[in-house]
């Protein structure tokens, strides 16, 4: 070991960092972003929810084929299916590990004895969960997209086939019957909920990891949820048809909806593929409920941390 | 940490001030049971010095470090750290923390750990790059810096922590058992580390329960046990022997030695060992193991020099 003599290695002076602690900082945040989304894309399961997402995006091309609308329809419905499923998966399995693994490693020590609040330090995790999302989700949607694309220009030059000699009029109409049932402007505010459901989802595992003491502990909570999630609008409605919507009622549920969020809220993929239009107000209004439930479920994670012994 | 602190307006004063300091651990399903970890404790170390918390396991050492740190809440009293309350995250500033066993994110090499302690700090471009530098040479990592730590040794790994925990020039550097699970060489060198920092001025306090490796490099230590203070004060002052007075002479014949024995009982003095000076198991380890990586290195080079 060097004995440093030659070093300019010096105690702690107001120039070193160069200014006073400020209550929050973002190149903090990103420092803890940016090493949380490395560690989380050096993990082995990202890569194989990742490559299962994509080859079975792949291989719904290969699925019953009685007519193009069919086929385009399948292919939507597995592709976004999927996108929604592996997205959900990965914002669970990823987040569930972050706070335990840290607070077991004891990295979590050096990181919080160093001057950074713990907001920020549940901020930075979340935050690099939601940008592996958003990654992984481009890469899922680009890969639908693509292969969307290549059905529709292939089902395209056999229809052109097929009506060679046809007059002009019926190649366009069919044409313009293909392409509205390959592409439609609905598919893109679609995978913004499926996005926007998995943020949600990784929030509330965050939540949960919390106050949890093993990540097994916290995926088999988020299980239970995202079923009663699932099903929690179906209950409901069933309760408010065998007893009536009293004051109590509606607190009752309204608690309910807090601790599990309406997941089946944010399912648009059969609209998508049924060709349905998601209505503006629609789109709007399941934006603001998924990141509203995010935000708030980051706060609770970071209410929880702070006050946690460690 | 979660009540709202007191501040303190100027940062004078010891580097740390502990004052009737008790935590009691609640204990799940008993919430009137609980487990007190430390008692009472009120303790200063002032600037410069290097201040040693001894004590078994279990004695309280570490939960009194992470109360300092601001990693866990006292259950009464409170703690500064260079004047400020140890609950503000600005108090953080000054601190460098090496805990125990320490484990970093093993994907990261250890030029990027250290990127990324010092980006927590606020350090960031030119002075970040120069700081990394100068402690991957300052804890001898230079040649590993682009290694991932997965592949680092403990005794790396606990240099690595030590460049963490002075990434940003800290005045008061605290360090958890820092040689557990280290090699007598890999100590030896940390040891020598901490005693540079002293002369830096940087303070030091550490907890061990390696007794010989503390007497070595503290200034002062305090002893706990069962999370009370049972002793605190200069070191020697607290190991002398006031009534016993240690002569140690070099080239002594027998005849002045036994002159001096003669002397000795004629007073009213009594002679209560008369031994030849030893050296420490440590000292001749590391003699031992050093002769030997010579005579291997020196093997080497006779080879090297007969292949043509």
């Amino acid at each position: 070991m060097t004995k440093g003599n030659d070093l300019t290695f010096q105690p702690f002076n107001d120039s070193t960092t160069g200014k006073l602690h400020r209550a929050f900082s973002f190149s903090r945040v990103l420092a803890i972003t940016s090493n949380t989304l490395t560690e989380l894309t050096r993990l082995r399961v990202f890569y194989v929810l990742l490559v299962f997402g994509l080859l079975l995006i792949g291989s719904s091309v290969f699925m019953a084929q009685f007519s193009f609308q069919q086929e385009f329809q399948i292919l939507k419905d597995v592709s976004l299916g999927a996108i929604s499923i592996f997205t959900s998966l990965l914002a669970i399995v990823a987040t569930a590990r972050l706070l335990p693994q840290d607070i077991e490693d004891r990295t979590v020590y050096t990181i919080l004895a160093k001057p950074v609040p713990r907001f920020e330090y549940v901020l930075g995790k979340i935050a690099g969960v939601l940008l592996l999302l958003a990654i992984s989700t481009l890469v899922m949607s680009a890969a639908f997209l693509a292969v969307l694309y290549l059905r529709e220009q292939t089902v395209i030059q056999t229809t052109l086939k097929q009506l060679a000699g046809a007059p002009a009029d019926q190649v366009n109409e069919a044409l313009k019957l293909i392409r509205s049932s390959a592409f439609n402007i609905d598919i893109f505010p679609g995978i913004i909920i499926i996005y926007l459901k998995a943020c949600l989802l990784a929030a509330l595992t965050l939540f949960v990891s919390t106050f949890a003491t093993t990540n097994i502990f916290t995926i088999v909570v988020m299980a239970f949820i995202y079923f009663i999630g699932h099903l929690e609008a179906t209950a409901r409605e069933y309760w408010l048809q065998e007893h009536s919507s009293g004051l109590l009622t509606r607190i009752f549920l309204a608690i309910i909806a807090l601790l599990f969020p309406d997941l089946q809220a944010f399912n648009l993929v059969d609209d998508i593929v049924a060709g349905t239009a998601i209505s503006m107000a629609v789109f709007a209004k399941t934006a603001l409920l998924g990141i509203f439930y995010t935000t708030i479920y980051t706060l609770l994670a970071a209410f929880i941390f702070y006050g946690r012994e460690l | 940490m979660t009540d709202s602190p007191r501040r303190s307006p100027t940062e004078a004063g010891p580097a740390v001030a502990v004052h009737g300091l008790t935590k009691v651990f609640r204990v799940p399903l008993h919430p009137s049971r609980g487990i007190v970890a430390v008692k009472e404790l009120n303790l200063r170390i002032e600037a410069g010095e290097v201040f040693g918390l001894l004590g078994p396991n279990g004695s309280g050492k570490s939960t009194t470090l992470k109360i300092i740190l601001g990693l866990v809440s006292p259950t009464r009293g409170r703690t500064e750290i260079f004047g400020r309350d140890s609950r503000l995250v600005e108090s953080r500033e000054a601190v460098g923390f090496l805990p125990e066993n320490p484990y970093f994110y093993k994907y990261l090499s250890g030029e990027e750990t250290l990127r990324f302690f010092g980006r927590l700090c606020g350090l960031r471009g030119a002075p970040l790059k120069k700081q990394i530098n100068e402690l991957l040479d300052l804890v001898g990592l230079t040649k590993a810096r682009k290694r991932r730590l997965g592949t680092y040794s403990k005794g790396m790994l606990q240099r690595i922590g030590l460049a963490q925990a002075l990434i940003h020039n800290p005045r008061l550097v605290v360090l958890d058992e820092p040689t557990a699970g280290v090699d007598p060489a890999g100590s030896r060198e940390i040891r020598d580390l901490i005693l540079d920092l002293k002369s830096r001025g940087i303070t030091v306090l550490l907890s061990s329960h390696l007794l010989a490796q503390a007497q070595e490099i503290c200034d002062r230590v305090g002893i706990l046990s069962d999370g009370v203070l049972v002793r605190e004060g200069r070191l020697q002052e607290l190991i002398a022997i006031e009534n016993q007075t240690e002569l140690v002479i070099a080239d002594a014949s027998t005849h002045l030695v036994n002159e001096i024995e003669s002397v000795i009982n004629r007073s009213k003095a009594k002679l209560i060992e008369c031994r030849k000076s030893t050296t420490t198991l440590e000292r001749l380890f590391l003699e031992a193991t050093a002769k030997n990586d010579e005579a291997r290195a020196s093997d080497d080079q006779g080879i090297a020099k007969q292949k043509p």
